[in-house]
């Protein structure tokens, strides 16, 4: 009973704020880019993905508090700069806003339907943000090696679609080909606790503890002797194992 | 060549190609959900096919019905029995 009174009161604390500050966020983020200039077009995108971290932190830290809590575990501070490419499980649909909480200049490899959100999708389309059903491989794997050529991370959830479970999906080998060819560093990252934040197929919010944990990075000279397929499996055995030992908030 | 020996080869294939432990390779495994090839894999693993048995594989009905691994080796002995590995197969 308790529970669902807590998980009536976040929904409807959440959801009207979350509307409130979106819409402001969308002036001010407009705003950082019309400042950025005359500036480079490059030092704009910077500062408007800087923004969207923001905006994403104060979504997920802020917003939902105290029903929900976030606890980051970085098994290495000392890796800040990149670029890297952040490889996350996937066990719900808030996971593109946890990786607010992750160092550097960061872009996301997403499906079709982000886009479609209103104002969100706008947002990532103008952050560069990659619709990786939308576009032919080739076209996907020049812009994702230039972007790490340029020091931008990447966030890429290569089982494709939500597991709200312990036992993960295949990983899609894209952008394991990416990182070979650009030599960057793979960062795992383990999100556990959020598999009702939300549920699949609702909107509502429980209340609950997410825990993500930052693995160190695995540098190109550690994975250059393995192909894309063993790669991929090798960094989907690092994310599996620390899952299988994780508890929300652990 | 065999039957024996086609299955034989085309499970060398994913254990060499793949690194894919031999106690995975089973008839009834499915080459997606099980072994955890994915669309780009798949072309890696065709051109894997077409050097291990000297045959040219095209995109057809057949090919797109592939599931597991033991429809992957009825599919190149259909091949062999139609004539299409060269001498070298």
């Amino acid at each position: 009973m308790v529970k669902r009174i807590n998980t009536v009161f976040l929904n409807l604390w959440f959801y009207p704020l979350f509307v409130i500050y979106t819409l402001s966020a969308v002036t001010v983020m407009s705003l950082i880019v019309i400042l950025s200039f005359p500036g480079t077009w490059r030092v704009a995108l910077r500062r408007f993905r800087q923004a969207i971290k923001v905006y994403g932190n104060v979504v997920i830290r802020i917003l939902p508090f105290p029903w929900i809590r976030i606890r980051l575990k970085d098994h290495a501070p000392q890796e800040k700069g990149g670029p890297y490419i952040f490889v996350s499980n996937h066990p719900a649909a808030t996971d593109a806003f946890l990786m607010a909480v992750l160092p550097g200049e960061i872009v996301q490899v997403v499906n079709k339907w982000p886009f479609k959100l209103p104002i969100l999708g706008q947002f990532a389309r103008w952050a560069g943000y990659l619709s990786v059903n939308e576009m032919p491989y080739e076209e996907f794997f020049i812009r994702a090696v230039r972007y790490i050529q340029e020091g931008v991370s990447i966030v890429v959830f290569p089982e494709g679609t939500r597991s709200s479970s312990k036992a993960m999906g295949q990983f899609h080998g894209a952008m394991f080909r990416v990182a070979l060819e650009a030599k960057a560093a793979i960062v795992p990252v383990v999100i556990w606790g959020n598999k009702d934040i939300p549920a699949r197929g609702t909107m509502a919010l429980c209340p609950g503890k997410i825990s993500v944990h930052k693995l160190k990075a695995v540098t190109f000279d550690e994975y250059k002797n393995m192909g894309p397929f063993k790669l991929k499996n090798h960094i989907r055995d690092l994310i599996a194992t620390e899952l299988e030992g994780m508890t929300p908030c652990a | 060549m065999t039957n024996d020996e086609v299955i034989v080869k085309v499970n060398e294939v994913f254990i060499e190609a793949f690194e894919i432990e031999p106690a995975k390779i089973k008839p009834e495994a499915n080459i997606f959900m099980d072994l955890g090839l994915d669309s780009l894999d798949v072309v890696d693993l065709v051109v894997a096919l077409q050097n291990k048995f000297n045959v040219k594989i095209r995109s057809d009905e057949r090919v797109r019905n592939i599931r597991t691994l033991g429809d992957l080796q009825n599919f190149i002995i259909a091949l062999r029995d139609e004539g299409a590995f060269t001498q070298n197969g």
